[in-house]
């Protein structure tokens, strides 16, 4: 079931809700037994989770190596801030690009393949930066980090606000997190969101109804690659260093997981639902056991089994069953059971 | 010819690494390659054959209670066979229920099942991690089996001789499976058209369970064949898991020949450059898989398959 | 009126200060724990943390420190960087701790002494032994307690040219931690007049060594200088084991943690290897240390404690003894009384004095080289071959390399 283009509003409920709770957060954080900074990196993950589910949700290509584009941003981001004192913007757009990059030339040998060989393939890849990241360490400063990253400050041309409190950067990185809100949402309602649906559907018949099927694949692989740069920076920035373990499988396996479990397949919240949960479910249980990925674990795996639609496609039919059949809203509800299976 | 004696051990060593690679990847690829279902939980499982062994050649004497004398004293070689018996079949018990957990997904994309098995393979090694502890164990071999020998001026691993012995034989055992029984060819059938095979009055769902725990138990087997050269911790079956889904790429998925040639190529190129270029040794296998595809979309033997819908 | 008015101040003024001595007497000092309880290190994590907590123990018994009772937070740092980030500050901001202490990995370690450093928070990385982390990555908040890998080459390198013979192979694992340690080894060796003939770069990750030991083998020198780490130590271990190599050639390992051998066959420990302390140590204090680890502990798996435990719970006493001493918990006071720390060799039992290296921060202390002890019960793994002394084992570079922060640039913090 194609999105109708144009139907989508510019910023549906959801979106609303979404940003009321974004920039809100700071105000009651305290009293649910949060920090600010956990609300960084969920909002930074959540950057990366939406730009990852173009390729995984949207297009139906699982990437298991995309841990290597958010290193290579973060690292991007650090090698700027120490070697040409980049600022804020500066060095974001570096990270962005060199993850970018990165992303393009894994690309041209991806585009080809589909299913279990792009999966391995993205692992090779993976596995292939994560090595360097290591072994380069004069460059990345190894397993002990690229370090002393400072916060930078703000330059808003009148004013100049400083990042070091976690405040202050949760607001920046909130803002990023609403503008790529909307211009994913945007790209996804526009005919080339509707085609890599498409690609998803049936590549072959994609491919016979004339679209440069391998062009397409190549752009929206970089595009994502872009995204997990930017958060990349972003995390470099809050972290005030950069480290090869976020390039690891084990760490590239994580995303996955968090998309799939939020309902990535189904539902551009998804990834939203899914960083949530994720890290809601390490803070809260990992303070009372030491096995909390186990459950976590078998979460997935019944997610997988019962609801691959995850919590998304459950809520969906949650409410539907509540308040009636109102049809599902064309920006929502991607896929259907139908079409879930080949 | 000085260059080549200084290679000669280095090639034999390469050939032997890779006989214990095509072992490791046997179990993955016997459940690919009939089933057609990737089971990156295959690592796991690995680990699991060895932590069983490692209860079954030296068990908690509390558990053994009256018995405890009387089993320890039986020989090392005993217990060990006995562990290469029971800790397979165990696991094949594992195998069945993530067999049960995978049906859901068959009539679905190829990628449900490859991310529950993903899912899988960590439950999997939590739990190990939960019974056994982190820390570093030790698998013990019998002494006939142990020590070394001196060939040319060097010293060989009479264990790897060993090892690459009974990889061997598992391979030969394996492919007669698939070949010279009507089994083989009844599941392959199954993958593509299992209502004509039901309708032939064949129980597909049992045969498919029985595949399912047949490829875990030769996992559990390469887990206690190699986890006394690689050391047992839980992280092991990521060590075992990521060569056997690579070598089974490289050889061609859905042909059997086509993994026991990759496991080779891997061994050999990781042996090689584990000797003149060590830094790159680990990655070389990637590099070779990239290498490979490119100029072989399929892989070295590859057929066209279910698998790349 | 004037002296009512002054005796009215005064017990005014009397009054407030009981009441804040009352209160701070009641206010129980946190640390934060940040070991790891998962991922590769997760073994020695577990035995970190119980030696912080055994000295916490003893000090609460005593009445806390300051008259104030010690509570502890331990949030598992997952052997992962991108977490120690996280519970270090969930545990300033959110918890209010006002000491972390614990570290294994020396990414984690950075990870958490930047948060530290900036927010002011003393920091404890008890057991990481990477040469950087009191050097290029020292900090003001910071001190290391654990010998590092320069310390263990100087401690090793000297007599082993004179025992085994100058012809040395280095194997070197191929990330930050290994080419710092084979650079000290190799330095000294060729200082002392020994020749490299060959330096193997072992990639992180590796399992099989086959091809390494026979090209070790085909090289033929008289001592192997092994850097190896983590759980390419473990694989090689056993591998070199099997071979018989560890009888072959003279092998120089790096420090051991007790963690990661214990409970192995003690066939697979070959070689000369380091460690800052050793349960069965023939000095004062070390059999009833033992004692209270096994009163207090009767059911881990390790029956006997190792360095890691050893420094997990020194660092914690250091920390504490020095809030005594300065009889504050405002941390610029602290720190200058870590700064100055000296304990005698029969308290810290160990064979020399130890103290802190003001300049880098790192505790200066007793360097043990061992070997299998093959004939001893099950537990007694080790033979001391050598003690010696923290002047003789300095990690001299780390003066050069290190950087404190001023005490203006570190902000004060008073928990």
């Amino acid at each position: 079931m194609l999105t109708a283009k144009g139907k989508a509003s510019l910023v549906p409920r959801q979106m609303l809700v979404f940003f009321v709770i974004l920039f809100s957060f700071p105000f009651w954080s305290q009293s649910v037994g949060l920090y600010d900074y956990i609300g960084i990196e969920i909002a930074i993950w959540i950057i990366y989770g939406l730009g990852y589910n173009l390729l995984l949700g949207y297009t139906g290509l699982p990437s298991f190596g995309h841990g290597a584009f958010l290193g290579i941003g973060a690292y991007g981001y650090g090698l700027a801030h120490l070697n040409l004192g980049s600022g804020v913007w500066t060095g974001l757009i570096i990270a962005i690009a060199a993850a970018s990059a990165a992303a393009a030339l894994a690309a041209c040998l991806l585009s080809h393949r589909r299913g279990i060989y792009f999966a391995l393939l993205t692992i090779a890849i993976g596995q292939i930066f994560w090595f360097v990241s290591i072994k380069w360490h004069s460059l990345t400063g190894g397993e002990d980090g690229l370090l002393n990253i400072l916060r930078p400050e703000l330059n808003l041309g009148v004013t100049s606000i400083s990042l070091k409190s976690n405040v202050a950067l949760y607001y920046l990185v909130a803002i990023l997190l609403a503008v790529v809100v909307l211009l994913l949402w945007r790209f996804l309602h526009s005919p080339f969101g509707s085609v890599i649906q498409t690609i998803r559907m049936n590549e072959t018949r994609a491919r016979f109804l004339g679209y440069r099927v391998w062009l397409i694949k190549w752009t929206v692989f970089t595009l994502s690659g872009a995204f997990a740069g930017l958060a990349g920076g972003l995390f470099c920035m809050t972290q005030e260093s950069a480290y090869p373990d976020i390039m690891s499988l084990h760490a590239s396996g994580l995303i996955v997981m968090m998309v799939l479990v939020g309902g990535g397949f189904v539902s551009f919240w998804g990834p939203v639902i899914g960083v949530v949960v994720f890290f809601m479910a390490r803070d809260l249980l990992g303070s009372i056991t030491e096995t909390w990925l186990l459950w976590y674990g078998l979460l997935f795996m019944a997610v997988m089994v019962f609801e691959p639609e995850g919590v998304a496609g459950m809520w969906d039919r949650l409410t539907r069953r509540f308040f009636g059949q109102f049809p599902p809203a064309p920006d929502t509800k991607r896929s259907t059971q139908e079409e879930l299976s080949t | 010819m000085e260059l080549l004696h200084g290679l000669l051990p280095h090639i034999v060593n390469g050939f032997a690494l890779g006989v214990l690679f095509a072992l490791i990847a046997l179990g993955f690829t016997l459940i690919v390659g009939v089933m057609e279902v990737i089971n990156l939980a295959h690592g796991s499982l690995f680990a699991l054959g060895a932590y069983i062994a490692l209860v079954v050649i030296s068990p908690d004497p509390d558990i053994l209670g009256a018995f405890a004398d009387s089993y320890f004293s039986l020989p090392l070689v005993v217990r060990y066979a006995l562990a290469l018996l029971v800790a397979p079949l165990l696991v094949a018990a594992v195998g069945f229920g993530l067999e049960i957990c995978l049906r859901r997904t068959y009539g679905k994309k190829k990628e449900y099942g490859l991310l529950l098995t993903f899912g899988a393979a960590l439950v999997i090694e939590e739990t190990i991690r939960l019974f056994w502890g982190p820390a570093e164990q030790s698998l013990q071999i019998p002494a006939q089996i142990s020590g070394a020998f001196i060939a040319g001026d060097m010293i060989y691993s009479n264990y790897r001789v060993f090892a690459a012995l009974f990889g061997i034989c598992a391979i030969a055992v394996v492919w007669l499976f698939l070949d010279r029984t009507p089994y083989g060819s009844i599941i392959k059938a199954g993958a593509h058209d299992s209502e004509m095979v039901q309708a032939l009055g064949i129980n597909l769902p049992r045969l498919r369970l029985l595949v399912f725990g047949f490829g875990a138990g030769l996992a559990a087997l390469a887990g206690i064949i190699l986890t006394p050269i690689w050391g047992l911790r839980p992280h092991v079956g990521v060590d075992a898991v990521i060569p056997a889904f690579l070598i089974i790429v490289l050889g061609g998925i859905g042909s059997f020949w086509g993994a026991v040639a990759g496991g080779i190529l891997v061994g050999l190129a990781v042996g090689i450059t584990g000797a003149y270029a060590t830094d790159w040794s680990i990655l070389s296998m990637y590099l070779l898989l990239i290498l490979v595809l490119t100029f072989r979309a399929r892989g070295l033997f590859g057929k066209k398959t279910v698998l790349e819908q | 009126m004037l002296k009512n008015l002054t005796r009215l101040l005064l017990a005014a003024s009397t009054a407030a200060g009981l009441a804040s001595t009352a209160v701070s007497q009641d206010k129980p000092i946190v640390i934060g724990i940040t070991s790891d309880a998962s991922g590769q290190y997760a073994n020695s994590g577990a035995s970190d943390r119980r030696g912080m907590l055994m000295e916490i123990e003893e000090f609460n018994a005593k009445g806390g420190v300051l008259g104030r009772k010690i509570e502890t937070i331990h949030i598992d740092t997952e052997t992962t960087p991108a977490t120690g980030s996280r519970v270090a500050e969930r545990l300033v901001s959110r918890d209010k701790v006002g000491f972390l202490v614990g570290a294994v990995s020396s990414g984690v370690a950075n990870a958490i002494s930047q948060v530290a450093q900036k927010h002011g928070v003393i920091y404890l990385n008890t057991n990481s032994s990477s040469p950087t982390e009191s050097g290029k990555n020292c900090h003001r908040v910071k001190f290391v307690w654990d010998g590092n890998g320069t310390n263990f080459s100087q401690a090793a390198v000297k007599s082993s040219v004179d025992s085994f013979g100058k012809e040395w192979l280095l194997l070197t694992n191929d990330y930050v931690w290994g080419h710092n340690t084979s650079a000290a080894t190799r330095k000294l060796a060729e200082a002392n007049g020994a020749k490299i003939v060959d330096e193997i770069l072992v990639p992180q990750g590796t399992r099989d060594f086959s091809a390494i030991l026979l090209k070790a083998q085909q090289i033929d020198p008289n001592v192997i200088a092994a850097a190896i780490g983590g759980d390419d130590q473990k694989a090689m271990r056993t591998q070199v084991a099997d071979l018989g190599l560890g009888e072959k050639y003279a092998w120089l390992n790096n420090q051991q943690d007790w963690p990661d051998i214990y409970g192995l066959p003690k066939e697979n420990l070959f070689g000369v290897f380091g460690t800052t302390w050793y349960y069965n140590l023939d000095l004062p204090g070390v059999s009833d240390f033992v004692k209270r680890y096994q009163a207090m502990y009767p059911d881990t798996s390790m029956k006997v404690p190792g360095n890691v435990f050893y420094n997990g719970y020194w660092a914690t006493r250091s920390l504490l003894e020095a809030i005594e001493k300065a009889g504050t918990t405002n941390n610029h006071a602290v720190i200058k009384e870590l700064e100055q720390l000296k304990i005698p060799a029969d308290v810290r039992m160990q064979h020399h004095d130890a103290y802190m290296n003001a300049k880098t921060h790192q505790m200066q202390q007793t360097i043990y080289l061992a070997k299998a002890n093959l004939k001893g019960e099950e537990d007694d793994m080790f033979t001391i071959v050598t003690n010696t002394s923290p002047e003789d084992a300095v990690d001299a570079g780390a003066e050069q390399t290190c950087k404190l922060e001023s005490f203006e640039e570190t902000p004060v913090y008073e928990p």
